[in-house]
This record gives structure tokens, sequence and C-alpha cells, in this order.
């Protein structure tokens, strides 16, 4: 036990203290902080001087929509854009305001035929109409077209409840034997915890990426230069491998407590905070269960993971050779992560019920199930249990190969000739 | 009390091909023991066992009169045939791990290692990568990470090769300090020089069995000495002539002369006194190096 610790300490400082950690931890915060970041920047450099674009409006052939646009628009509690109007029936005007850039763009009303609304254009400097201006014009332009075609016959409300769009309001119900939710789930909570299990899933694939990769590889290189045979001769492959796992572990965590450090950062700017609520994301309605099992789950998966990688590092010589040899478990990652990711929207499929007692998908699985779908207790235990089953299974087997492994130079051995050099090692 | 290191009838196979074939010896306290044998005579199988890398199949291994246990990880110190040192770390950091994870304590460690490094007149190495230092200096740096934790029981493999003449004089100079200071060393080399320079005792392998064994004294003497080197100051004729030589070469400054019968070594003294001036006579024992290539070379085919 206290080599190990000797071990952890080793493998977390050394890597700690590496150059080519501190750039990339460096790096990706700063990716980081300029992701996050970049809503606000593009709202503040695309805004203009008073942030809302301006529009001008002609009276031109159809005075009486234009007065009703007018009216309605004046109505709007947030426009999203200026009205600029002008007399002139003719564009001139217009054209020569677009022109010098005084407005942005102006709208323009075809000819009716037979009560029907007539045709809107938008002339500006663009062939688009900015999404922001197109959702503000289409609010306004919605009342103005009712009331065109009713021609009067309906009053404001009437018209204001008719192009209202209609809310639909999630609600899920609570499964009939869960006590203690009591309540469904509700929409706000459902969100940040979709979130909350996409990032948990992306994390978990991450980690399983980079710090497996990192152990196979100094696994293989402590066998290249010879210094594994140094360590076996005074550790026990066992306190070696679990010491490295646990240090690469470690710094799993630190490099994720970073991140977050860095993300929590961002999010209390507070040009972040109108952001935040616009996306409707509440952090209080966090789930706690979600949050638990994720993290028990992520160390389980990674154990299981990273037991392999140490297993597949020491049965490679060299370090070219690694890549190939770790692509078994890195598919293996992969699949486990597209089920998750797949199944976001379909928390309750047969694919991932069943995926859930295979121990390479179920850390994934399993808390998209807990996160999004409606698991029972049970099922997380049963599913936990496996977990273990296959920790054990495979801890043992890998430390197995671990040390015959790490004396056996040359090509890659293949199963057979590892079971007789484990026979004959005596292990 | 019982010997540091006793092997006996030590069997080891891969497969169907046996790598060790009941070797039996013996190291001393304070004593350097040296494994001779060709490349693929079993020396590393041997030394493996020894480290209890690797388990043997038949016979048994006894240290201090008991066998393997996890405590002798704290006893020994095992410089490889490839140095065994992570390239990219602080030779300071890196030689305190491998000490502490042998039992030392990191202040123990530390001053240990300084000590080495000032031995091999080379501290400012302290805080340099491996990776930095030349081939030589790297080989003492896993040299001073074999014995920093003091080792009871040292193996080395390979300990002098790829060094400067210079630095094989150093690094033996302080092997031979360990030895007086009580460690057994069992040692693997085929540069015979150094085994007749350093050893006591040894065993040649070959094909992974003993076929020579015992103290170097005795080996030499089992031997017939053929060799007369003579150096005179003018020629020498009639050499050939005398009984009991078998060959005569003509060297830089004198004959190499092959004798067949110690006897014939009077002769060939008197013949030379008798023709010139003799400046340097010798009746030339074995090398080590001789009765290798005699022992290995005979099964050989």
């Amino acid at each position: 036990m206290n080599k190990m610790t000797t071990v952890i300490g080793f493998t977390f400082l050394n890597k700690v203290k590496a150059k080519s950690f501190l750039i990339t931890t460096l790096v990706l915060a700063l990716l980081v902080t300029i992701g996050m970041n970049v809503p606000y920047f593009i709202a503040k450099f695309t805004g203009g001087d008073d942030g809302l674009a301006s529009i001008g409006l002609a009276r031109g052939t159809q005075p009486e929509i234009v007065q009703s646009f007018k009216a309605y628009y004046e109505k709007q509690e947030t426009p999203g854009f200026t009205l600029a109007e002008y007399e002139q029936t003719d564009e001139a005007a217009l054209k020569k305001d677009l022109e010098a850039g005084k407005i942005d763009g102006y709208l323009q009303f075809g000819a009716s035929t037979a009560g029907e609304f007539p045709g809107v254009t938008y002339v500006s400097k663009k062939d688009s109409v900015p999404q922001d201006i197109q959702a503000s014009l289409q609010a306004v332009l919605q009342s103005v077209k009712a009331e065109y075609i009713t021609k009067g016959t309906l009053n404001e409300e009437q018209i204001a409840a008719l192009t209202a769009p209609v809310q639909i309001e999630a609600q899920k119900q609570a499964a009939a034997g869960e006590a203690g939710t009591g309540e469904g789930k509700t929409e706000k909570a459902a969100l940040i915890n979709y979130v909350i299990v996409y990032v948990l899933v992306i994390l978990f694939f991450m980690t399983i990426m980079m710090t497996g990769n990192m152990i196979a590889a100094e696994v293989t290189a402590e066998k290249s230069s010879r210094i594994m045979e140094i360590l076996i001769t005074s550790v026990s492959p066992l306190a070696q491998m679990f010491g490295k796992i646990i240090g690469m572990f470690l710094i799993g965590l630190f490099q994720i407590f970073i991140f977050a450090a860095v993300i929590a950062i961002n999010v209390a700017l507070p040009h972040n905070q109108p952001i935040l609520s616009e996306l409707n994301l509440d952090l209080s309605q966090i789930s706690v269960e979600v949050l638990v099992f994720g993290f028990i789950l992520y160390i389980l998966g990674y154990f299981l993971y990273a037991t392999l990688f140490a297993a597949i590092g020491s049965l490679v010589s060299r370090t070219e050779e690694l890549g190939q040899a770790i692509m078994p478990i890195t598919m293996l990652s992969l699949a486990a992560f597209y089920i998750g990711i797949f199944s976001l929207s379909a928390p309750d499929s047969t694919l991932l019920k069943v995926s859930t007692y295979i121990p390479f998908f179920s850390p994934v699985s399993m808390i998209v199930r807990i996160g999004l779908g409606d698991t029972p207790m049970w099922e997380i235990l049963a599913s936990l249990a496996v977990l273990l089953a296959a920790i054990f299974l495979f801890g043992w087997l890998s430390a197995k190969i671990y040390r015959t492994g790490v004396l056996l130079y040359g090509k890659r051995p293949t199963l057979k000739e590892l079971q007789k050099a484990m026979r004959a090692y005596k292990i | 009390m019982s010997k540091p290191l006793v092997l006996e009838k030590v069997v080891k196979q891969f497969g169907d091909k046996t790598a060790v074939n009941e070797i039996s010896l013996q190291v001393e306290e304070g004593e350097i023991y040296g494994l001779l044998g060709a490349n693929g005579a079993g020396k590393t199988t041997t030394m493996r066992m020894v480290l209890g890398l690797i388990y043997p199949d038949g016979g048994r291994i006894l240290y201090n009169g008991k066998p393997y246990g996890s405590e002798l990880q704290h006893l020994m110190g095992y410089l490889p045939e490839e140095r065994g040192l992570y390239p990219k770390v602080k030779v300071s950091d890196q030689i305190i791990y491998l000490a502490r994870l042998r039992g030392m304590s990191a202040s123990e460690a530390d001053k240990s290692l300084k000590y080495w490094l000032e031995r091999f007149e080379v501290p400012e190495y302290y805080d340099k990568k491996i990776e930095e230092l030349s081939k030589g200096n790297q080989q003492k740096m896993g040299f001073i990470a074999a014995v920093v934790h003091k080792p009871k029981i040292v193996i080395m493999d390979e300990a002098f090769s790829g060094l400067d003449p210079v630095n094989v004089e150093l690094l033996k100079a302080t092997v031979k300090e360990l030895r007086d200071s009580g460690t057994s060393i069992l040692f693997s080399t085929h540069r015979m020089e150094h085994v007749e320079e350093l050893c006591r005792n040894i065993t040649i392998l070959h094909r992974s069995r003993t076929v020579l064994q015992g103290s170097l004294r005795e080996i030499k003497k089992q031997y017939p000495r053929e060799e007369v080197l003579l150096h005179t100051a003018s020629e020498v004729s009639g050499l050939e002539g005398i009984a009991g030589v078998t060959g005569v070469e003509r060297k830089e400054r004198g004959y190499l002369i092959r004798i067949s019968d110690v006897g014939a070594a009077k002769a060939i003294l008197r013949t030379a006194m008798d023709q010139s001036e003799v400046e340097h006579f010798e009746i030339k024992e074995p090398t080590l190096n001789q009765i290798f290539i005699k022992e290995v070379g005979e099964s050989h085919e």
C-alpha cells in the first residue's frame, strides 16, 4: 500500500510537471473560455450602435397595411428593430438611405389580389434576412395579416390570441411505483439533466481516450526502456499497475477540476448571465441522483477501461505498435459513446436497456437512463453489480497479462503464446 | 550463518526448450561471482530467476537460507543489461523514486544519491534529465539506481559494456568497494579480462548447462601452460628444433612459442640465453578467454 502511494505520487507529479501537460491544459482552458464567450462577442459586434436594426417603411402602394404595421409595431414590447417612416411613395429615398447606411433595410409590399395578403419583400444589402429581424418582423406581420384578412371583424384581443403560438408544456408522469420523486420532472429539470448527461458522456469518453492512451503509452515506454525490470523487482506488479492507474485517474480529475473551474468562472461573468437564463438552464434543478451515480459510474467505468489499457500496453514492446494494439478498446469505447449519444433522445430503448448490462457500455448507457429515462433502483444496482464483477474479472486478468507481458519482448504475442508464457512463468 | 545466495539445481523451461539446466552456485558475503557464457547461454534467465522475476521449474534458490519473499525487494539491487531509466525524468526524481520503492525514505535516498554522484564526480547531474546525458553517463546513473538503496545482493548484467576505459576503471573500483563492504555481487559478462580481475569464483554456462565451475585459480591450474613468451635483444634461431615445441610465432619484440610440455620451457630459455640477451621470459598461464573458447568451442558443433 505504501509503495502504491509512492507510485501514485510519482505518476501524478511527473505528468503534472511535464510541459506538455501544462500546455494542453492551458490551451484547452483557453478554448473553453473563448467558446463560452463567443455568443456574447457575436452579439456585441453584430448589434450595431444602438443594438437594433433600423428598418425603413414607405407608404407605397399599400398604405393600409403600412398603417396597421405601424400600429402593431408600437404595441410590441420588444420590437427587435426600429421603424423609420418615410412619407414618400417611391423607393428612391429608401434606396439612398440604405446606401448611406442610415437604415439596415426596408420593407416592400406587393400588390394584393382578391383579399389575399400581399407578398412582402425585405430589401437590404445582404442576400438573406437576419434571423432575429425575421422573427421580429414575422411577429408583427402575423398580426397585420390577421387584421387584413379578417377586415376588422375581430377585435385586437382576438387577433392577439389568434396569432400567439400554441404553447406545449412538457410534464413527465412519475412511474407508479416510484416513491420519493412525487411529481414528474419539470421541463427545466429535464433540460439541465439532459445537458449534464450529455457532458458526462462526453467527459467519460474523453477521459478514457486521453488517460487510457497515456497509461498504455507509459507502460510500453517503461517496458521498452527496461525500467520495468527494475520496477517489477521492487514493487508487486499489482501495486505498480493500480498505482499508475490511480495516479492517472487523479490527473484526469485534476484536469476536469481545472476545466470545471474555468467554466464556472466564465458562467459567473456578468455578461454571460442573460445568455444562461435565455437557454432556460437552472442550475438549482440539477438532479443529485444523476451527479452521484454519474460519479460512481465514471470511476467504475474508468477502472474497467484503464486496466485493459495497462494490459495492452504491457504486451507491446515498442511505442509505434501501440496505436494498432489498443484499437479494439478504442472501438469499444467509441461504441459505448455512440450508444449513449444516440440514445439521448430515446432513453427507454431496448438497445440502451440491454447495454446497461454489458460492462463496457454500461457506464455510459446507465447514466443516460438514470438522467433521462425512468430507471428503477434495482436495475441501477444490478448494472453496477455487473460492472463491479467485470472490474474484478478484468482487473485480475489484466494484472496477470501485465505481469507476463512486461517480460515478453519482440513481436506482440498471440493469445496462445501469452498463455504459454503465463504457464512458463508460473503466473 | 547461511550464504547470502545459493542456487541448487535450478531448472527453467520455456515450452519444450530448456533455458537453464540444473545450475547450482553459491555466492559468499563480500564476493563477486562471475557468470559467463555466450549469448543465449542462460545468463539473463538465471539472473531473472534470482531476482524473482520468473520462477524456476525445478530446484530452489535460497537467500540467507530462506526462499524468495517480498522482503528481498529491499535487499536486492539490479542493473539490467539495457539500462532501465526514464529518459524524460530528472536523475534525482527517478533515483529517489526507485530507492523509495525499495524501502528507503526520501531523505535517506537523497543523501545516498548525492554520495554516489560525488563518488562519480558528477554532482551536477542531480538536476539533469537522463536523455541529456551521454550513454556512458546514463550507465553510471543506472549503476547508482542499482546500489543507491544499499542492497546486500546486487545483480549486474553486463555492467561494463559500452564504457570507456577510464569509466570502466572507475566502475570497477566502486564494485570492489561494494564487495569490500560485504555486498554479494552476481556479475555476468562476456568480457573475460574483467572477470579475471574481479571474481574469485566463476561458472561458465553453455547452452543452458554448466560446463565449468569453481575458483578461478583452480580452473586455471587444470589447464596446461602451453605458451611461452620470449623477448630478446636479437634474433634467436633453432627454437623450432627443441623437443616439445609445437610452433613458433614471430612477434614485434620476440617470440610466442607454443609448447606441448612445460619441460620444454627450460630448453627454450637456455637456447635464448646462449644466443642473445633475454629481456622477458614468461610461461603464460592460459587466459580465461582461451579456456572459455576451448570449453565452449569444443562442444560447439
